[in-house]
């Protein structure tokens, strides 16, 4: 008898279906950006390009999930969920698309019901976002506004992870009863130990193009990138253009994804047929790396090696200036980043007084260093107080 | 993932040509990405389709990391026994992989739309003639179909509940055939397989229906003459002929049609608009009769190529029969509390409990060691039972880790192995062979077929459970022998 053991508790159930999976893309629509772009990858083609990316993620996994925002000129508008049924149960939505699209059988008939919910939604109100205004001159030159639109995806990540785990919410419910910091904690701790097999997992992709600078967001973008890391939430960058030290950070922190896509450029050959023919090997070359490079979740992200550059630009922009600074001082009070020497007595951006030695404001970086370095040796770093600044 | 191994096992048995012709509908390819592959297979799948060269394995073996290499054998074992990978030999060129072309293409045309197949169903006219049906009206009726189902084979194990529902003769014979039931003196009697069949979740139960039905069409239609006759006859399930390669591309659609919609029964084949009618009887499309020419899938239908994660996300998607959210509480004292009021789910509880009082959405009986040997008698494992345990536990219960109290898990288990001291199988026992070397070869052959229970090499004996394939086996080495 010594031999009968049953106590194989088997509690882990091995589930190797991979778990439900939220995508959620920020797209940057900024008419100018796109314009310029128009003739090697006009923003119509990597809508498509997008679109069977989402089909494709749908595909995949009955449960998976999708959002697509706009971070427009002036605004962020939702492309799907439609904002009138985005808080609606899914239900309503699917009847409505059930109304419209029962007038097109041949079109029904070929195509699997969710993915054309979704592109005509997506498509019905990127066209209502690009007609119905038309921004200013001046505001098309602004940034799109990105930080505001992270927000919005991940507060929307936030409530679907809450919704599709009924314990996870549970905690949290009781967590926001009573208000404090240390809920906040309990709640993302929750979050993150939540049981393996119901776990929600969900990413950011934002598709950037514009060539503006995000240092005015700086703050706002930073937060965002915090509270992603927290919630396990990758940030994935497709930049199309030019690098953006700044997003690159943001997936470098979140151990996201970032590329860079040129799409070869068709303007050099002059006639049209080259024109056509480069701009199907443009999208063609965006999908596959969408397909390949951003495709998989946080689930297969543990089996694959991302892609990536081995560097990352971890410069700051300076506040000052907007350029980017290797070594700079810091507001002791926001963080904002500004380059040496400094010429202001107080933060531009907090508004918080700055006392600064003159030894920073002045003297050469070199000689301060060694001067530290001195006076460790010396007497336990009496002054190690000496780079901050002490409010007046 | 029981449910989709289910289907996994049956497609694996098909031959190479059945794929190429499944892989040509893109729902069907839809629905086996979506089940039946590991979640690495579907993101190499993803990251091949649109590569214009094959994929090199160099590359692949880099692209996945080292740590995950059982992942990736999986992943690839899959990808080769379903055909859509292949390793392409090219003597020039390293070692690459290629996505079988059907596969890809139909595949591509799911994602980005397109083509003339019909193949997502066509819906019926809006002004058709006849009455539309709501969604809570097909709920009703699959799940009035689908436990009339289950109530027959409970009620096979507990008289009081028998002949509630009224099922067809077909699914009661294909039952029978997929040996949920054994009738015995006109009497149904429910069997070891019946029980893994009430105890698994709705989802799951309609496959293994459905793959009974499926492997019943071809084995009978291979059995019987072809005529077109009896086909139109009788839909009686033993008299189906009919394509096994269109009826799995007809349930694929199924599974990606839309609840609540009517589709025309036109675009139809002749076998599909034949099953139809079997479909009705298990609740998993409504045909009307009183408008022939259109059918409603039901849930059971538009959540078959989803998976049972998504059903426990989406309470609202979920049939409240004996699936969806749990309701079951479990106390360390062995207490068990159930918030339900379905007759089904409380005659599936009694098979292995001791109710003691029933209140209008409660049940609460203890689990016994009279209670679950009763169980066991019947050829319910102690696994079954913690595992049905498991998958309807109460969302309260979900928060311990584990689930179940360990002590209750542990002396179910107990009580099972008490009964267990000594096993039976029955089989035969073969002896007597020629020589040392039929002995040798036939043992083996019986090993390899996986029946072989027991062996003694000194006595030249050995135990197999099932002998068909050895009778054949031994008659081919005779009439073998004279020639050598």
């Amino acid at each position: 008898m010594d031999g009968v053991d049953a106590t194989v508790r088997g509690s882990v159930r091995t589930s190797s279906a991979a778990p439900p999976s939220l995508l959620t893309i920020i797209l940057d629509t900024n008419p100018l950006s796109w314009s310029h772009l128009s003739s090697s990858l006009p923003l119509s083609a990597v809508l498509k390009t997008l679109l069977i990316f989402v089909n494709a993620h749908l595909a995949i996994n009955h449960a998976n999930q999708v959002a697509v925002l706009a971070s427009h000129v002036d605004n962020v508008a939702w492309l799907y969920p439609t904002p009138d049924d985005g808080d609606a149960s899914k239900q309503s939505s699917q009847t409505n698309g059930h109304t419209e699209v029962a007038d097109e059988h041949r079109v029904v008939s070929n195509k699997y019901r969710p993915f054309l919910t979704i592109e005509k939604n997506i498509s019905k109100n990127l066209r209502n976002l690009l007609t119905s205004d038309i921004p200013s001159a001046e505001a098309l030159k602004s940034p799109p506004l990105l930080a505001g639109a992270l927000s919005i995806a991940l507060a929307y990540a936030n409530l679907q992870l809450l919704k599709a785990d009924p314990m996870t919410s549970d905690s949290a419910s009781t967590g926001t009863g009573a208000v404090g910091a240390a809920d906040l904690d309990a709640h993302t701790s929750a979050l993150r130990t939540a049981r393996s097999g119901h776990q929600f997992v969900s990413r950011i992709l934002i598709v950037s193009v514009s060539q503006a600078d995000l240092s005015s967001q700086y703050i706002g973008l930073m937060n965002s990138v915090f509270a992603a890391q927290r919630l396990n939430i990758p940030l994935d960058v497709l930049r199309i253009g030019e690098r953006t030290a700044f997003l690159q950070q943001a997936s470098d922190a979140t151990s996201g994804v970032y590329l860079t896509y040129d799409p070869p450029n068709s303007t050099a050959n002059g006639t049209n047929g080259a024109a056509t023919a480069s701009f199907s090997s443009a999208t063609a070359g965006l999908l596959q790396t969408l397909m390949q490079g951003y495709f998989s979740d946080v689930a297969a992200r543990k089996l694959l090696v991302m892609p990536g550059s081995a560097e990352v630009d971890f410069r700051a922009a300076c506040f000052c200036h907007g350029k980017i600074v290797d070594l700079g001082g810091v507001c002791s009070v926001c963080l904002s980043i500004f380059c040496l020497p400094l010429e202001f007595t107080s933060c531009p951006t907090c508004q918080s007084p700055l006392r600064v030695p003159k030894s920073v404001t002045t003297k050469p970086v070199a000689f301060a260093r060694r001067k530290k370095k001195k006076r460790k040796i010396g007497d336990g770093g009496r002054d190690s107080a000496a780079g901050t600044p002490v409010p007046n | 993932m029981s449910l989709s191994s289910a289907v996994l096992d049956y497609l694996q048995a098909q031959p190479g040509v059945t794929f190429k012709r499944l892989y040509l509908q893109p729902p069907t390819v839809l629905a086996v990405l979506r089940r039946m592959l590991p979640h690495l297979a579907k993101n190499i799948i993803m990251a091949m389709l649109f590569m214009p060269e094959p994929f090199l394995e160099e590359d692949l073996l880099t692209w996945i990391r080292a740590e995950a290499r059982p992942q990736r054998d999986e992943a690839m074992t899959v990808l080769e026994q379903l055909h859509i990978l292949t390793l392409v030999p090219e003597p020039p060129t390293p070692r690459a992989y290629r996505l079988n072309t059907a596969f890809a293409s139909s595949l591509r045309q799911a994602l980005m739309g397109g083509g003339s197949t019909n193949s997502f169903g066509v819906p019926a006219d809006k002004d058709a003639p006849g009455p539309k049906r709501t969604v809570e009206e097909l709920d009703k009726w699959a799940r009035k179909q689908w436990e009339a189902i289950l109530y027959y084979m409970v009620g096979s194990a507990e008289r009081e509940y028998s002949r509630e529902g009224n099922i067809s003769s077909g699914t009661r014979k294909l039952l029978e055939m997929g040996e949920f039931i054994i009738m015995r003196g006109g009497r149904a009697d429910i069997t070891k397989g019946g029980f893994t069949f009430l105890l698994q979740e709705a989802n799951a139960q309609v496959w293994t229906l459905l793959i009974v039905y499926l492997e019943n069409s071809e084995s009978v239609s291979s059995i019987h003459t072809k005529s077109k006759v009896i086909e139109n006859q009788s839909k009686d399930i033993e008299q189906l002929q009919m394509d096994p390669v269109e009826m799995l591309s007809f349930l694929f659609m199924l599974g990606s049609l839309e609840l609540g919609q009517d589709y025309n029964t036109e675009s139809l084949t002749k076998t599909q608009f034949h099953m139809l009618e079997d479909l009705h009887d298990f609740g998993i499309v409504y045909h009307p009769p009183d408008a022939r020419g259109r059918f409603y899938p039901t849930r059971l239908a538009t959540t078959l190529t989803s998976s049972d994660a998504s059903l426990l996300s989406n309470p609202n998607s979920s049939l409240s029969m004996n699936s969806g959210k749990g309701s079951i509480i479990l106390e360390t004292n062995h207490r068990i509390y159930t918030y339900t009021s379905s007759p089904l789910q409380i005659a599936v509880l009694a098979l292995f409990a001791n109710l003691n009082s029933c209140y209008p959405n409660l049940v609460s009986g203890k689990l016994t060691k009279k209670s679950i040997q009763r169980a066991v008698e019947k050829g319910i494992t102690a696994d079954q039972i913690i595992d049905y345990l498991r998958t309807h536990a109460h969302p309260q219960m979900l928060k311990n880790q584990p689930v179940l109290p360990p002590t209750v898990v542990d002396q179910i288990r107990l009580w099972q192995i008490e009964g267990d001291r000594m096993e039976a199988t029955p089989g035969f026992l073969l002896k007597q062979f020629v020589n040392a070397n039929e002995y040798r070869e036939t043992a083996q052959y019986a090993e390899n077929l996986g029946v072989l229970v027991w062996r003694n090499d000194r006595e030249h004996m050995f135990f197999v459970t099932r002998i068909e394939q050895l009778q054949q086996y031994l008659a081919k080495r005779k009439t073998q022998a004279p020639r050598r």
